[in-house]
């Protein structure tokens, strides 16, 4: 197994507020690592800075290449890209158009592009509909396809369930874990524990910007920690 | 009958120029949030452009062509020296920097050609007009509806067909996603200012042609009026600046038309009146976009 992303003291600072600081985040080669962390912990903030997004110090390394200070569009172009919070599918754009967009190469992308119409029927059937159109959950795997398009080696997904109902957070999962059986490496913030960590291999927790906990998921789950921080606050 | 015939010809013409003007705006406006006042001095600029053309002897169709790319080149000229460096300002100065490129272009047209109007000599073929039924209409004016509907129509294909055409569509609403399909912010912006320069290339020759001469200043008024379009259409649409570009020039050449002679002088003045009027009932235009979508 190799380490596809290895990110060692990430720090964020938005004009005087520290929001991530000295953080370290591994995901080797075939993996799904989860990242928790309660609001305002410093997660979106650490994937944009990952992605080049945001402007960050420390090391972020993609396939043992540096990738710090790289503008986002040769990031994406080497094999890693987000699906950002909040799903941020063009609305006015019709399904077809958020998809292709992303497709940097047509011909190329045709076969992906075919087995994602199989694997989710929404894509074929609303194909001209605009993506504003459609639910929260419908949304949320086209934003994932939409991802995929440019064929990331590293998905990098924040916060997958949000204002999702149960059974559509089901929907999304099932997507996952079929990307994953592919070979997909992927790095999921979430705040929905107990289903990240049933999916996850290994899991970071975060809290005020800086990584508290790491190990392998079911270390997390059996963490008096995370039981009393999350799973106890959560209801 | 024939007076709606005229009325209907006079709307259509003017307004494609307007809806071209607008589009130009609007395109610029989408992946800048920027209103470039500079837009009429890259029409006049064209205008010039088809003069020299004329005046050095090479066929019309060929000035014609390269009064339309010399829009396009200047457009992008424009976005790499002088907006560029202030990209990510705040709009005041954007806006800034636009009124300062049309005034340097303005004192540049004024000081090395002339302050005053340029007759462009306009091959006899296009000055005489067509009759149908009773109605008198100029050729160039059928000319100007015929090429704004082909080069809306072009646009739409790009904007519904190419990957940079839904790239401008969507970068009003989200830049940063952009970015993460793929695409380089300094790449879409020059599209974006080539598309709108071409369109400004495209009206400066249709308005050059029917007036029949080129000024400094020539630019200022159809920008002006683009500029309301944008802003009834609603900002950032782009079907909208189409439609407000027809739906302004019917308003202004019903005004010119009916209104009585004595209140002449205040047609510019109803029109803005109307727009006001058009812009307290709808507040983001009439094509605007429902804010409540944004995800
Ligand atoms: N653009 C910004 N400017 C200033 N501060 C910001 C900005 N974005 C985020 N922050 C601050 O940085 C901190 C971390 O924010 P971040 O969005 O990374 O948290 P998060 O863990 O993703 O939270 P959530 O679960 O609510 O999405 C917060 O205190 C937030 O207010
Ligand atoms: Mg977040």
């Amino acid at each position: 197994m190799s380490t596809l992303l290895d990110v060692t003291g990430l720090s964020v600072n938005y004009g005087g507020v520290q929001a991530v600081h000295d953080s370290s985040i591994r995901v080797e080669e075939g993996e799904a690592v989860a990242l928790l962390g309660p609001n305002g912990a410093g997660k979106s903030s650490t994937l944009r800075a990952i992605l080049g997004l945001i402007k960050s110090t420390g090391q972020v390394n993609f396939r043992s290449t540096s990738i710090s200070g790289v503008a986002c569009e040769r990031i994406v172009s080497q094999g890693l890209t987000l699906v950002p919070e909040g799903r941020r599918l063009f609305p006015q754009l019709t399904i077809h158009e958020n998809l292709m967009l992303a497709a940097r190469h047509r011909k190329a992308i045709q076969s992906t592009y075919e087995a994602l119409l199989a694997r989710l029927p929404i894509l074929a059937e609303r194909r001209d509909q605009p993506a504003g159109t459609l639910s929260g959950g419908e949304q949320q795997q086209v934003a994932i396809a939409r991802a995929l398009m440019s064929q990331p080696d590293l998905l990098l997904i924040d916060e997958p369930s949000l204002g999702l109902a149960p059974t559509l957070v089901d929907r999304v999962y099932e997507l996952l874990a079929d990307l994953k059986a592919d070979g997909l490496s992927m790095l999921i913030v979430e705040q929905e524990v107990i289903r990240v960590l049933n999916f996850a291999d290994r899991a970071y927790a975060m809290a005020n910007g800086t990584i508290v906990m790491s190990g392998s998921a079911a270390e997390l789950r059996n963490s008096d920690d995370v039981k009393h921080f999350y799973l106890g606050a959560e209801e | 009958m024939d007076a709606i015939l005229t009325y209907i010809v006079n709307v259509v013409s003017l307004g494609g120029t307007y809806a071209l003007l607008a589009l130009g705006l609007a395109v610029v406006f989408s992946v800048l949030g920027l209103i470039n006042f500079a837009h009429g001095e890259l029409m006049t600029l064209a205008g010039y452009a088809l003069l020299a053309g004329i005046l050095l002897g090479v066929p019309f169709w060929a000035a014609v062509l390269a009064a339309v790319l010399v829009g396009g080149v200047a457009a992008v000229i424009m976005e790499t020296t002088a907006f560029r460096p202030v990209r990510n300002a705040n709009p005041a100065t954007l806006l800034m920097t636009s009124f300062a490129v049309a005034m340097l272009l303005q004192v540049i047209f004024q000081n090395f050609i002339s302050a005053r109007g340029q007759a462009v000599p306009v091959p006899s073929l296009f000055t005489g007009s067509i009759a149908i039924g009773n109605a008198q209409v100029s050729i160039i004016q059928a000319i100007s509806i015929v090429v704004s509907l082909l080069s809306l129509i072009a646009l739409k294909v790009f904007f519904d067909r190419s990957r940079s055409g839904w790239a401008i569509r969507a970068a009003a609403d989200d830049f940063e996603t952009l970015r993460l399909m793929g695409f380089r912010a300094s790449r879409l912006i020059a599209i974006a200012f080539l598309i709108s320069g071409l369109l400004a290339g495209i009206a400066g020759v249709l308005w050059v042609m029917q007036r029949g001469s080129v000024d400094p200043l020539m630019g200022l008024k159809p920008v002006l009026a683009a500029f309301v379009v944008v802003v009834i259409g609603g900002l950032g649409s782009i079907s909208g600046a189409v439609l407000g570009g027809y739906l302004l020039a019917a308003i202004e050449i019903a005004l010119q038309t009916w209104l009585p002679e004595g209140l002449a002088p205040y047609r510019d003045s109803l029109t803005f009146v109307l727009v006001i009027a058009v812009l307290s009932l709808f507040p983001n235009g009439l094509f605007g976009k429902r804010v409540a979508e944004k995800v």
